[in-house]
């Protein structure tokens, strides 16, 4: 007979993933989303995509301060990095005109390499930093760069909730 | 099929584009399969060269305008819309390079429209940088195309002047064969080419003009900037360079990337806790017998899942202990300051000493209320430490956010037994403490509870809101919210204390714009308790929504009055003259207000009244139509009767004084409201708002 499986990922793949909370290790492992944070957009530069570095109270007790601010103002910084007018835009932007805008067929622009980077950069933050804190934070670019959103997770703990928890095994972004 | 709008919509939309497409491809093709080899044999070879270069860009750029994504935002997920509360204020502001900027809420996408964004009716769809809807491309001109689109203006400008040109000199040569084949061509071509080269060359100077001042043709057009600065320009060569040279903006609405999931499994970690006092006794098991005795007294509402605090609340002794209970003040100030780093440093580190001793000042000279001021000292302890759960009130449902202080049900029944015990105390004999005490308390107090408030995030405020307005069954009722000004937690005692003379006490009712979502009500900055509230624990709140019930039935008309409030500009109508001698309202207070309209953006508090009005033009007008609201608030401010979903508030429009929406941006730095001074003149309250708004912003 199979043993229950000991790994959230692999729990996902039981018939009743949903109601799995009976069981035992469900219920020791349970982490389900009990809030979210948004984090606004810092609009006094203009419309520069940045955000603001205001630490939200919901975090007070689940993140150091620091730790989410370096999130932040790295963030801030790949973004600033991405909208920058400098001399490779201007490359690109003479390319893309004399190719009559093929070359966007062909290649990637910087804004979406860095983009590429900053969802690599979450990525890792989620893994290292946030998800054991039992937080996630999506990508701002699925929220149309308005917000960053930041997922509080609880641990369901033994409580043996019957409002039927599931696990978690989220992406980070969508 | 019967044709209906929408239907008959779509294809008409085709038909500019359609029309323009063929003009341009069939005219440019005529002209390079008839007019080109005569210029290639009289003139020169480059003649075409050039004409075949311009017509690649001019369809290169057609293209690009036409099937290039605008810049559209996709629709706020519906977490982030029970964050911004739907009953939140139609506008929330926000500071641009020093001006004041109003974004306001877009009730198709569910979200406070970035600065610069625009919803286009026609592609129903928010765009970043709306410049505008175009036709002749079927498409918004917007963040991404707006280049693209540009360069088609010039190109084409540029493609119509070369081939009216060879065209004209082809006719001019070919005189004597006007009625030949390609003569006849020739003038259809330039009849066509000099049809279009007025409008074309028209709008490509226009917009030459709009990317040298650095403005949208939304904003032109709607005359935003016309009296103020434009904080999005960057100097005519700055804004050249956005525009032409600025990298290509990423999709929003793209396809979802598959990511490799992250695996989120408890046990999780938390923030190191700072030292904790040893005067603190948690574990103290006489405490939590009797802190569970008052577990009955917690109202029994649904409780949301909790969160965890990282710090077990504070939990006071049950005996009178003005010792321990003056240490545990100490240990609560440490834990407040590493707590909430957030706030102004410098304000809480050096005034919470201020504000927690007039409390410890009460213990000693007053045994006899000790109870009530042990009790008060708890609710403000509470307040700080609860903080985080109240502010994390987003998203959950206003029926039972109150009765969901979270980590917290012993403290919460603890406070609503202690409100009750300071409102039966007020009710009985309100100077009991000594008047300094309760002033030094007064004075500092709300300052300090409302930092912590006035720091947290808009959303905190609406969860305030809601709070306070939901009972049991009604959901999100604000009759009753004014009277929350009754009930000071920290002023209970004396109605002469400090700055709130008993008869200026009904006003702050009025405003209760600590709980409203960002309704701005700089009166409040008078009434520190009602500042107050905003800290409470949401049983205190409970209990707070009962007695409001009570005094509303005896005193309808202030009811009415701080209800309107709510709805209106507060500046109008929630003040009575008498308020106008009221203290200074704490700057603290005032850069919460502001925090709180515009979503803890974290300005400073250049938040006026402008920008209050405009942010709390009607909380229910948010999800009613937008240009009806516009067109209401414009109107003066009788703003909250504009939906009939929300007729309870509408009863309170006859008792509010017409009130005006802030205006342009320029005019907000007008507005800016000082600490001391109070309402704003109604009639300096911009009328150009009006237009503004109803130009459909």
């Amino acid at each position: 007979m199979r043993s229950a499986p000991r790994t959230a990922a692999r729990r996902t793949t039981l018939p009743f993933y949903h109601q799995s909370f009976h069981n035992l290790q469900e219920l020791r492992h349970n982490a389900s989303l009990s809030n979210k944070v948004f984090v606004q957009r810092d609009y006094t530069e203009g419309t520069v995509c940045k955000f603001q570095t205001k630490f939200p109270s919901e975090l007070d007790s689940r993140i150091e301060r620091t730790l989410f601010e370096d999130t932040v103002k790295t963030l801030n910084n790949y973004y600033a990095e991405a909208e920058k007018i400098g001399g490779q835009s201007y490359l690109e932007g003479c390319l893309a005109c004399a190719t009559a805008y093929l070359i966007f067929l062909c290649m990637e622009t910087r804004y979406e390499k860095v983009l590429k980077k900053i969802s690599h950069y979450i990525q890792e933050q989620n893994e290292k930093i946030y998800a054991p804190r039992g937080l996630l934070i999506t990508d701002p670019i699925e929220r149309g760069m308005r917000v960053i959103e930041i997922s509080i997770y609880e641990d369901r703990g033994s409580s043996g909730s019957s409002s039927g928890s599931s696990s978690t095994t989220c992406s980070s972004g969508r | 099929m019967p044709p209906c709008a929408g239907d008959r919509l779509k294809p008409g939309a085709f038909i500019p584009v359609a029309t323009a497409a063929v003009l341009l491809l069939g005219s440019s093709t005529l002209f390079f399969v008839f007019i080109g080899p005569w210029l290639v044999e009289s003139v020169s070879v480059a003649f075409p060269i050039c004409a075949g270069v311009t017509f690649f860009f001019v369809l290169a750029n057609f293209t690009m305008a036409t099937f290039m994504d605008p810049g559209v935002l996709p629709r706020a997920s519906e977490d982030e819309d029970k964050e911004n509360d739907f009953r939140g204020p139609l506008y929330r502001n926000v500071e641009v390079r020093g001006v004041q900027v109003r974004m306001k809420w877009c009730a198709s996408c569910h979200f406070y429209r970035p600065p610069r964004c625009s919803h286009c009716s026609i592609c129903d769809n928010c765009v970043e940088e709306f410049d505008h809807h175009c036709p002749w491309v079927n498409n918004c001109i917007g963040k991404r195309n707006y280049r693209y689109f540009f360069l088609f203006l010039l190109s084409l400008s540029l493609h119509i002047v070369a081939v009216f040109g060879c065209g004209l000199l082809y006719i001019l040569d070919h005189l004597q064969d006007l009625w030949a084949l390609h003569g006849t061509v020739t003038l259809v071509i330039i009849s066509v080419s000099g049809l279009f080269f007025l409008p074309v060359v028209g709008l490509a100077c226009f917009h030459l003009v709009l990317v040298a001042r650095g403005r949208t043709t939304n904003e032109q057009v709607t005359g935003k900037f016309q009296g103020g600065v434009n904080p999005f320009t960057k100097g005519c060569c700055g804004n050249m360079e956005f525009v032409l040279c600025s990298p290509l903006s990423p999709r929003y609405i793209s396809k979802p990337r598959k990511r490799k999931p992250v695996q989120v499994q408890p046990p999780f970690l938390r923030p190191e806790v700072v030292k904790q006092s040893p005067s603190k006794i948690p574990d103290n098991p006489i405490q939590h017998e009797v802190l569970s005795n008052k577990l009955h007294l917690k109202e029994k509402t649904e409780v949301p899942e909790s969160i965890q605090l990282s710090t077990p609340p504070p939990l006071l002794p049950p005996k009178h202990n003005c010792n321990l209970l003056k240490s545990h003040l100490d240990s609560m100030e440490e834990r407040l300051r590493y707590n909430r780093p957030s706030f102004s440093s410098d304000h809480t580190s050096s005034e919470l000493p201020k504000t927690l001793e007039p409390i410890s000042r009460m213990l000693g000279p007053s045994p006899q209320n000790e109870d009530v001021a042990s009790t008060q000292a708890r609710v403000c302890f509470h307040d700080y430490s609860s903080e985080p759960n109240l502010d994390r009130q987003n998203e959950v449902d206003p029926v039972s956010e109150r009765s969901s202080v979270l980590q917290d049900p012993h403290l919460t029944s603890l406070n609503s037994r202690s409100h009750s015990l300071r409102h039966a105390h007020q009710q009985r004999n309100r100077p009991l403490l000594p008047a300094h005490h309760a002033e030094g308390l007064a004075s500092n107090l709300p300052q300090k509870v409302l930092l912590p408030g006035g720091l947290s995030n808009r959303s905190s405020s609406l969860s305030y809101d809601s709070l306070v307005s939901s009972r049991p069954g009604e959901h999100r009722s604000v009759t009753s919210r004014p009277h929350l000004g009754h009930q000071i937690p920290y002023l209970p005692l004396d109605s002469t204390l400090g700055r709130l003379p008993a008869q200026q006490r009904h006003s702050p009712r009025t405003c209760s714009p600590v709980f409203m979502s960002a309704s701005r009500h700089s009166p409040q900055l008078q009434d520190p308790s009602q500042a107050l509230y905003d800290s409470l624990s949401r049983g205190v709140m409970a209990s707070i929504q009962e007695r409001k019930e009570l005094v509303e039935r005896e005193d309808p008309q202030a009811a009415c009055t701080s209800d309107s409030g709510l709805y209106d500009i507060p500046s109008r109508r929630s003040l009575p003259p008498a308020s106008l001698s009221r203290g200074p309202t704490p700057p603290a207070y005032g850069s919460r207000e502001f925090l709180l309209s515009s979503a803890a953006y974290g300005y400073s508090s250049r938040w006026g009244l402008g920008s209050s009005s405009t942010s709390s033009l009607t909380r229910a007008s948010r999800t009613s139509g937008s240009s009806l609201q516009s067109h209401m608030a414009g109107s003066g401010g009788q703003g909250r009767s504009l939906s009939p979903a929300y007729r309870s508030l509408d009863r309170q429009a006859p008792h509010c004084p017409p009130t005006v929406p802030s205006s342009t941006y320029a005019h907000q730095n007008l507005l800016t409201y000082s600490s001391g001074t109070d309402r704003r003149d109604p009639s300096a309250a911009d009328t150009q708002g009006s237009p503004e708004t109803l130009s459909g912003i």
